[in-house]
């Protein structure tokens, strides 16, 4: 009683940290009762919690004690699982040294013990309140269409995808895959299912990329779905093409993208790459539900080139749908509803 | 902890300076409000004293008063004594005095003392030792003395003497004492 009324009476201060690839991003918001007072934003170009990164938060945070600092997860081993009876999940993942939660008792999405006390002791200076998965980032964010027929979810950040396919609000498959470091993973999950040429042709791309080695791995990798659902249906598309919210998603997404240069080729190039495994997985895994994706709705938090949506839509015969997202907002968001403001 | 991995820390207003600032003001306040409620007390009680000695002075003057009447009334009494002493002492020795008038062949057989006079009965040899020995002294003391004779068995005489003090002089003798 007496806590509710002090909370009420300060104003709260929601400190947003985001670890990209190579800075941390800062976003404090400042919360009253009315509403959101100010907010700002810094990105520091280290990986480390610097003596400046403390200085600039502490000056937010001492203006209230009812300040939450929110991290986003960003743990190689985390996922989701779809469902939420403890007795499944051991088909799924071994969750035994993971930390798990249920979402709305649909979902469940985990991450490992150990680095989120890495992450605890790495900003132990500041101490942290909340560590949000990028799986609840996709969910609030994709909340209109979640509810909707089947489609891909993905959370594009610097490093990481975090991918979920979602029918009617139930997860089908989920995973979060590091672009940098997947590859290797990618290309032996390949080599189980494809012949030796295209594992060289792999091989060359690890090196560098162009555009010719592309088309020649999409094609191949095309055949695989071919396999399992019946590409003729493409012709549905045409549907989607009618309704007026896919066109409107179209047209933002066409504003979002940059010019493409080498570097972010390469990294979208990566990000494709990873979503196709991904989907590979998806359709071959007999644990998982194998139905045919056609739309794919990207939270896009890095401005990825219009060439990946190209991919995406050529090579798999996507739906593509880019809204671009501010991580740290949508993260504040979540300390938000987790306080219930 | 509905979505987060882990808990928030909990969040309070009371830092610890804040702790201090409000630990020194409680300390003050109770301090003042005890003295406060000390000094109520202490109010009450002497108020309370104030009553009951008032209450007790009511009853001491009561008792001054009624003690002051009884020395005035024992004054009174110590007077009257005084008085009847010396009175009494007067009468004595105007005892004293008159059987020392009376000689000693004559025999007294009774004396009246009246408030103005003295009347004797006796016997006497003979009328002259009477009217010599006794009628002398009485007449110098009492204005009117009258001595009536009437004769006993033996040949003496029995007598009545009757002796009164004027009226006017025995007032002047009171008004003296």
């Amino acid at each position: 009683m007496l806590d509710k009324l002090f909370e009420s009476l300060y104003l709260k201060v929601f400190v947003n940290i985001v670890i990209k690839e190579k800075s941390i991003l800062v976003y404090i918001e400042i919360h009253s009762k009315k509403g959101v007072i100010d907010n700002v934003q810094s990105e520091f170009e280290t990986l480390e919690v610097t003596e400046k990164m403390i200085d600039f938060i502490q000056g937010y945070i001492k203006e209230s004690p009812y300040f939450y600092i929110s991290i986003l997860d960003n743990s190689l081993e985390q996922g989701a699982l779809p469902t939420c009876k403890k007795n499944d999940f051991a088909l799924y993942y071994d969750i035994s040294s993971c930390e798990y939660k249920c979402y709305e008792k649909r979902w469940t999405y985990y991450t490992s013990k150990a680095e989120l006390y890495t992450l605890e002791k790495k900003f132990s200076e500041l101490g942290v309140d909340f560590i949000f998965s990028p799986f609840l980032i996709v969910e609030n964010f994709f909340q209109d269409k979640i509810k909707g027929s089947l489609a891909l979810y993905a959370l594009v950040e610097e490093n990481f995808i975090s991918l979920a396919i979602f029918e009617e609000s139930k997860l089908l498959y989920a995973e979060h895959i590091d672009i940098h470091t997947k590859d290797e993973d990618d290309e032996l999950f390949l080599v189980a299912n494809t012949n030796d040429e295209e594992d060289l042709h792999l091989d060359e791309q690890k090196d560098g990329i162009d555009l010719e080695d592309i088309d020649i791995d999409e094609d191949d990798e095309l055949e695989d779905f071919a396999d399992i659902e019946d590409l003729d249906s493409i012709e549905e598309i045409e549907e989607f093409e009618e309704s007026k919210d896919i066109e409107e998603e179209l047209l933002e997404s066409d504003t979002v993208f940059d010019e493409p240069d080498e570097e972010n080729f390469n990294e979208d190039y990566q990000r494709f790459i990873a979503i196709q495994s991904s989907i590979n997985r998806f359709y071959k895994d007999e644990r998982y539900e194998s139905r045919f994706i056609e739309n794919i709705y990207i939270a896009d938090s890095v401005s990825v080139s219009s060439d990946f949506k190209k991919y995406l839509e050529e090579e798999m015969f996507f739906n593509v749908y880019i809204r671009h997202v501010e991580i740290e907002a949508e993260l504040c968001e979540l300390a938000k509803e987790e306080l219930g403001l | 902890m509905k979505y987060s991995y882990i808990k928030p820390r909990k969040k309070t207003p009371f830092t610890p300076d804040v702790m201090l600032i409000v630990i020194f003001f409680s300390i003050t306040i109770i301090m003042l409000l005890s003295t406060y409620f000390f000094l109520l007390f202490k109010d009450y009680s002497f108020e309370k004293e104030r009553t009951k000695l008032l209450g007790e002075r009511v009853v001491l003057e009561k008792n001054i008063a009624k003690m002051d009447k009884q020395i005035s009334f024992i004054k009174e009494q110590k007077v009257l004594a005084q008085r009847v002493f010396t009175q009494n002492m007067v009468l004595k020795d105007s005892i004293t005095n008159l059987f020392d008038l009376v000689p000693e062949r004559i025999t007294l057989s009774r004396a009246e003392l009246l408030k103005n006079g003295l009347i004797l009965y006796g016997v006497t040899p003979s009328k002259d030792v009477y009217n010599f020995m006794l009628q002398a002294p009485l007449r110098s003391i009492f204005q009117k003395s009258y001595t009536s004779f009437y004769p006993a068995g033996n040949g003496w005489l029995n007598f009545v003497s009757t002796n009164y003090i004027d009226n006017d002089e025995s007032e002047e003798l009171d008004s003296e004492d």
